[in-house]
């Protein structure tokens, strides 16, 4: 019986493979959906992971990077410099701002480095100076090219003009592309002179981040100090958790859609199969053993369908990133289990339509020609 | 017709399936069209004629701007203006419960506090705030409450609608608590350096052209830009298109590509349950574009029959995402996404029916005798 549905719903050519089609594009547009917030996601602690810092300085009340404001006096980076443990520091200022740029605005983090920045500024370049003087700025490689601009021309940043000196690699992003300019242009952006943002501590060998952080924070007044993990996790967690709700719904959404498709799909089948399950019925099949043909009939169409999903999400996500390089795109394994989990739950329910038909039919009608 | 007589359940069922792939799109449409909106609600809410920046701020989302104190006077001196009202943005990270959220405080003095209060009041007294309705979702915080800013105790007088823009709620305070904030948290030793002005509110006086007064404030302090509010709005949605603008084009397409393949699926199986009749009308000598003309109009009469179900069907969905995630608002009934989605519709719908017909062309009119 298995056997026979499973050989005939494949017989059905087209319509099969238009419905297959359509599962895989509903669970793809779920995973487009995970993959952005897990891409962006990534993105936005990218700077922190490349910085590769043990422990991170900020103000009191601030444990992360994204959407956050800090500031602290520049003497603390000298105190914490003596601090048992201590192999070097760097500092950063940093702000949230829009840039004008190519015609169109983009929101960026500004960072400003100061003349000690080894492992503070860019961490790749694609072409050009990698760390800018006063009136410099080095941009995104990415930026660049959706703008047009290049290196020696001009661009706007608040109220001061800069020229562009280099193009960094790997520090784009749709949410946070990172933007160098030096301390003191920053500094006079922000009005903020003598203030550093964050406070980035390499720990000497065999030191506990841990345990280094826990020294600055005693040590100093108005401070927060985490280890780099922590101060990752931190970032990486709230920008999930601000769409985890949507991707949730999304997920609902899409997958209702490929309930529909896959219900749809089986209905239609078991309409033009009425007289081979009344012939079914009437050899002695059992209604059990119809429902389960109906039902592993609609699983090999919904996985099927989340697996050409699996495949598009393979091929299109890469392709997507090089058209659209302000899209990150990231597929995690969590995500994909979550959607094949669900996709289990869709093929189950989009069954039942079908199986109250399948209990309709009348073994006599095989007789009734 | 006679088959929406004869088979009610099934066209029902194709009714439905073309809807819910309708709807997919419209709630698309509509998530972008309602950050859109919710970004120009959060300038016109305010309630300025004219707003005032620090010189290279053109937006108020994501920007900061720090406005010289005495700017305010240097205003309200100019011929025209009524008042200029204060207000400062400052983003905090809110942490509750495990949880962080990014969260604009809005601090307000005589203009640009919250608009609607849905649950509670305004701010009365000391140390009050008033939260999004999303933080109080996230957080169930109800009026009340506390609400911990940098270990300065607030409580929840009341719990706003529709101030959330850019995935993140707005909260308001006043400039009392703000300057006590600052102090009692001891965040920093210089309150020089933390936002205390970011943007003036500008209320003009009637008769007087918004523009020229906007054109007066930047010639008397260099240091500011002014703006009608409809260009600030402006350069904070073009901001946001910027940014998601290309990730919503393609959901919109994949969703596309939903539609021609469902409405495909659905013709083909149409055609499938009537190969018999349609081989009959073939043996009679029927040509296959007249066959292909009876497809296409019952493609386009199901899909509009679907069209109006999705409306239906999108807005329900629009209220149910705004009750669970109120810091997104979903304008699935607007004009014009949903003519845009119209049209789109009908011709990705003949795209579909388009790729069924192969199936008709295929149908051997021999089989009409065989059965």
């Amino acid at each position: 019986m298995i056997r026979w549905s499973i050989k005939s719903l494949f017989a059905e050519g087209i319509g099969v493979v238009a419905s297959c089609f359509g599962v895989a594009f509903a669970f793809l547009l779920v995973m487009f959906f995970s993959a952005i917030f897990a891409g962006e996601s990534d993105r936005i602690t990218a700077y922190p992971k490349q910085v590769n810092a043990d422990v991170w300085v900020m103000q009191k009340g601030v444990a992360n990077m994204h959407m956050a404001m800090s500031q602290l006096w520049d003497w603390k980076e000298d105190r914490i410099r003596l601090i048992e443990g201590v192999k070097s520091t760097e500092s950063i200022l940093y702000l949230n701002a829009v840039i004008n740029a190519g015609g169109r605005a983009w929101f960026t983090y500004i960072v400003g480095l100061t003349g000690r920045a080894e492992y503070s500024g860019p961490w790749a370049m694609h072409s050009g100076k990698r760390l800018p003087n006063r009136g410099e700025v080095v941009i995104p490689d990415v930026l660049a090219r959706l703008t047009g601009l290049t290196i020696g021309d001009s661009m706007q940043i608040v109220d001061h003009t800069f020229s562009i000196v280099g193009l960094s690699s790997g520090a784009f992003s749709m949410a946070n592309s990172i933007v160098f300019v030096s301390y003191d242009d920053l500094a006079d952006i922000m009005s903020a002179q003598g203030m550093v943002s964050y406070v980035m501590v390499r720990a000497n060998e065999g030191v506990n981040a841990e345990q280094l952080a826990m020294r600055i924070h005693n040590e100093l007044e108005k401070v927060n100090a985490l280890p780099q993990k922590v101060f990752i996790e931190n970032d990486h967690h709230m920008a999930m958790q601000m769409g985890v709700e949507i991707i949730v719904l999304m997920t609902m959404i899409g997958s209702a859609l490929a309930l529909v498709i896959v219900a749809f799909t089986s209905h239609a089948f078991i309409s033009r199969k009425k007289r081979d399950l009344a012939i079914a019925k009437a050899v002695g099949f059992r209604s059990r053993h119809i429902y389960t043909s109906v039902l592993i009939q609609a699983m090999v169409l919904t996985l099927a369908g989340f697996v050409l999903a699996g495949l598009f999400a393979l091929l299109l996500f890469p392709m997507i990133t090089v058209f659209a390089p302000e899209i990150s795109l990231q597929v995690t394994l969590g995500s994909l289990t979550e959607i094949g989990i669900t996709a289990l739950l869709v093929a189950a329910l989009a069954a039942l339509w079908p199986a109250r038909q399948v209990a309709k039919v009348d073994p006599l009608s095989v007789f009734h020609g | 017709m006679r088959r929406f007589k004869n088979e009610p359940a099934r066209v029902l069922f194709m009714v439905i399936s073309i809807a819910s792939v309708i709807t997919v799109v419209l709630v698309l449409e509509g998530f972008r069209e309602g950050i859109y909106q919710q970004i120009r609600n959060m300038i016109f809410n305010r309630g300025a004629d004219v707003i005032v920046s620090q010189a290279g701020v053109s937006n108020m989302i994501a920007s900061r701007s720090i406005l010289p104190q005495l700017s305010r006077l240097a205003i309200e001196e100019i011929d025209g203006v009524v008042n200029a009202h204060p207000l400062t943005t400052l983003p905090i990270i809110y942490n509750n419960d495990d949880r962080r959220t990014p969260v604009f405080i809005l601090v307000y003095d005589t203009l640009g506090g919250p608009g609607l209060i849905e649950k509670g009041r305004g701010i009365k007294e000391a140390r009050e705030i008033v939260i999004d309705k999303s933080l109080s979702v996230i957080y169930g915080l109800e009026p009340g409450d506390e609400f911990i800013v940098s270990d300065f105790n607030f409580r929840v007088a009341g719990i706003s609608k529709n101030t959330a823009a850019f995935f993140a709620p707005f909260a308001f305070a006043t400039y009392d608590d703000l300057i006590d904030l600052y102090f009692e948290s001891d965040i920093v030793g210089d309150l020089s350096t933390l936002p205390l002005l970011s943007f003036l509110l500008v209320e003009i006086k009637p008769g007087y052209d918004a523009r020229k007064i906007a054109t007066a404030i930047e010639k008397k302090l260099p240091e500011v830009d002014a703006y009608l509010p409809e260009i600030f709005a402006q350069n904070d949605v073009q901001m946001s298109r910027s940014m998601l603008g290309a990730v919503f084009q393609l959901m919109i397409v994949i969703a596309y590509v939903i539609c021609v393949l469902v409405i495909s699926l659905i013709m083909f199986s149409a055609i499938q349950n009537r190969k018999y009749e349609l081989a009959v009308c073939k043996a009679m000598g029927f040509t296959l574009p007249r066959l292909a003309a009876g497809v296409l109009l019952e493609t386009l009469l199901i899909t509009l029959i679907a069209i109006p179900v999705a409306n239906v069907l999108a807005y329900l969905l629009a209220q149910l995402i705004q009750e669970v995630v109120p810091v997104y608002l979903v304008l699935s009934s607007e004009p014009g996404p949903v003519i845009r989605t119209l049209i789109a519709s009908l011709l990705f719908a003949l795209l579909g029916a388009l790729l069924s017909l192969r199936a008709v062309a295929r149908l051997d009119p021999v089989m009409a005798f065989r059965n």
